[in-house]
């Protein structure tokens, strides 16, 4: 879609060219009509004044010179005349060596005829009967200055239309720009919706976005409304479930129990298979998938609170530290990174000898999340079965598999991968790439 | 040692309460959050267990409430909540440690000594070590130089104050509030008894006798 400002600009100066020259084409054909039929009274005045200088004389019809004017006299003055009676032509001095074409009508010529040095004639033909005789009386003026002069005032035209043109396109933008600025600004503000810089679009808009703006917030916080209400009906599911369980397995501990091991160990067993299976599907029920706005991963503001609860839980003997750049601004879901780097961390913890380490780094197509720890580590030949289980219900295993189960549903929710290697540390390195997605 | 324990699951609430008095505490239990507010601050405990899922008020509501009251006591919270944003919510709140629901009742009895240890200064091993003595919380027993001395339910608990307290100045009141429950008459001449009783397995030099004052725990080697 292109932009509406050079939709209007595309249109405006269309319409603008059309009706332009259009006005400025029918004016001068106006102006040229008019100028003809002013031009034709004086060559008929003319034709008259020919006309009464002809007189009877002695050999004949006669010519009076003396009433001519002076510019029939000049050659190639720009004016001339032709008189045509039986079978005789009389031609102006001015005419020299060219012949002024007879026209066939009488009247004045639509047609300029060419004549000497560049010259446009603008023709009339008058017919008399005078003396007994058919008299036919062609007058010519020249029509170049007047020609020259259409054409230097269509350039000019021209000239002052561009400029006009150019004017009026800088002031429509400019216009434009100002009628459209509240909806530069919902676009500013929906790339800061986006980038998870704001969670509402501001409501004070012009009527026509009214509706707009506030349908985009309705949805906003209704979708975080059901986010958080799910969220709260899947807390409170399971804290009907575990609260129970938590009986159970505490029930498993009294002397009665104690005296049938086999049994107690069965019933253990079952116990934490469900109590896994409520984690894990619990866990992935939470999942948001989608980013909302207001919900980023601002590492700066997440990461020191967490490592705090990290700290708190494990206690003082082990060295934790984070690198990711000061503003980094991760485009997930805060609960649901914050599980997945609680999960991994607190993993790492456990293994962990002295020191654990996360590292974050943004490049343009995602960001890689790093856990290093220096503790004993994964045999290569076991990382891909750690990683796997916990995928199946069959294959529910204690401890360390729950929590890389729930870090992988959240890492292939959003596309990522999650890779054990080494780490420098010498313990295990969990590395998770992350894709961002593109709007 | 005397807790108080805030769970509002009845059945839970038994169990626990059970398995804590086998340990030794003094327990009261309360399973509403506006009892628990006003007890939690009015009374003197050595460590609360909430459960964050209470009628009345919230838990974290709760906990708020008695940090912004200036109360120290270690929070325990136990909650079947148990993704780490809501931890850290609960961490963030006030509280000391965080349990997630199912959880194994020794896993609770670690990190209730764990707790109580830090809150006094201690470190955390896997016995209670103090001038000498090494007590031994899952067997109730003491051990001095690789011997073990039997002790009984009521010794553990009186040794184990003393022992988390070392050095300092108890009066018999302070004993009698932190190791009995609410509920229990208090009789300043049980503590004697068991004061006594301590020092014929001990020696006479392990609880000094401060008089108008109270009893110190000195242990052997100071």
């Amino acid at each position: 879609m292109r932009s509406i400002q050079r939709r209007l600009s595309l249109g405006l100066v269309g319409v603008l060219l059309v009706v332009g020259l259009i006005l400025a084409q029918g004016s001068l054909w106006l102006f040229d009509h008019s100028l003809r039929r002013y031009l034709q009274e004086g060559l008929e005045n003319e034709a008259q004044t020919l006309m009464s200088a002809i007189y009877r004389g002695p050999q004949g019809l006669q010519l009076d010179e003396r009433r001519l004017s002076a510019g029939f006299q000049r050659p190639y003055s720009g004016q001339y005349f032709r008189i045509d009676f039986a079978g005789e032509a009389w031609r102006s001095r001015s005419l020299w060596d060219r012949e002024l074409p007879q026209a066939a009508e009488p009247g004045l010529q639509a047609a300029l005829a060419d004549g000497p040095e560049g010259q446009q004639w603008l023709i009339l033909r008058a017919d008399y009967q005078r003396f007994g005789q058919d008299i036919s009386i062609h007058v010519a003026r020249d029509y170049t200055p007047v020609l020259d002069s259409f054409q230097r005032l269509q350039r000019l035209g021209l000239l002052l239309g561009g400029v006009a043109l150019g004017v009026i396109l800088l002031l429509q933008r400019f216009i434009v720009r100002r009628a459209l600025r509240p909806l530069e600004q919902a676009r500013q503000q929906i790339m800061q919706l986006q980038q998870g810089q704001r969670s509402q679009l501001e409501e004070q808009v012009p009527d026509e976005l009214q509706p707009l703006v506030a349908q985009i917030n309705h949805l906003l916080s209704h979708t975080e409304d059901s986010l958080k209400r799910s969220r709260n009906a899947l807390g409170n599911l399971g804290h009907a479930l575990k609260t129970p369980l938590a009986v159970l397995v505490s029930l498993l501990d009294r002397e009665e129990f104690r005296q049938c091991p086999e049994l107690q160990g069965a019933l253990r067993l079952q116990l934490e298979h469900i109590e896994q299976r409520i984690a894990r599907e619990l866990g992935r029920a939470r999942l948001a998938g989608e980013v909302l706005p207001g919900a980023h991963f601002v590492c700066a503001r997440e990461l020191p609170e967490l490592f705090a609860t990290l700290e708190m839980i494990h206690g003082g003997h082990l060295q934790l530290s984070w690198q990711a750049s000061a503003d980094l601004r991760l485009p997930w879901d805060r609960e649901d990174l914050l599980e997945l780097l609680g999960n991994l961390l607190d993993n790492a913890c456990k293994w962990a000898d002295s020191r654990v380490q996360l590292t974050i780094d943004s490049h343009a197509a995602g960001c890689r999340i790093q856990i290093e720890d220096d503790g004993p580590g994964i045999e290569p030949s076991r990382r891909e079965l750690v990683l796997n289980r916990g995928s199946r219900l069959d294959e529910q295993v204690t401890g360390h598999g729950l929590g890389l189960g729930i870090v992988r549903d959240i890492v292939d929710t959003w596309g990522g991968q999650i890779m054990l290697t080494d780490s420098a540390l010498g313990g295990l390195q969990v590395r998770i790439e992350l894709p961002y997605r593109t709007p | 040692m005397r807790l108080l324990l805030v769970e509002d699951h009845v059945p839970l609430a038994d169990e626990l309460l059970a398995s804590l008095t086998r340990q030794g505490y003094a327990v009261d239990w309360l399973a509403d959050g506006r009892d628990a507010a006003y007890q939690g601050v009015s009374e003197p405990y050595d460590l609360i267990i909430l459960d964050l899922g209470l009628p009345g008020r919230p838990g974290l509501e709760v906990l708020r409430e008695w940090r912004g009251a200036g109360l120290s006591t270690p929070v325990l919270v136990l909650t079947a909540r148990g993704s780490w944003a809501e931890r850290i919510e609960g961490l963030k709140a006030g509280a000391d440690d965080y349990l997630s629901k199912p959880f194994h009742p020794e896993e609770l009895q670690l990190r209730i000594q764990a707790l109580l240890r830090r809150a006094n200064g201690l470190a955390n091993q896997p016995t209670l070590d103090a001038a000498g003595l090494q007590l031994d919380e899952a067997r109730q027993c003491v051990s001095r130089d690789g011997q073990v001395i039997e002790l009984t339910a009521a010794e553990f608990r009186l040794l184990r104050y003393f022992m988390l307290h070392s050095g300092k100045i108890l009066s018999k009141i302070q004993l009698n509030e932190h190791l009995y429950d609410g509920e229990s008459e208090r009789d300043s001449n049980v503590i004697e008894v068991h004061v006594n009783h301590l020092r014929r397995k001990l020696g006479r030099e392990v609880i000094e006798t401060r008089r108008g004052q109270g009893y110190r725990f000195t242990g052997d080697g100071l």
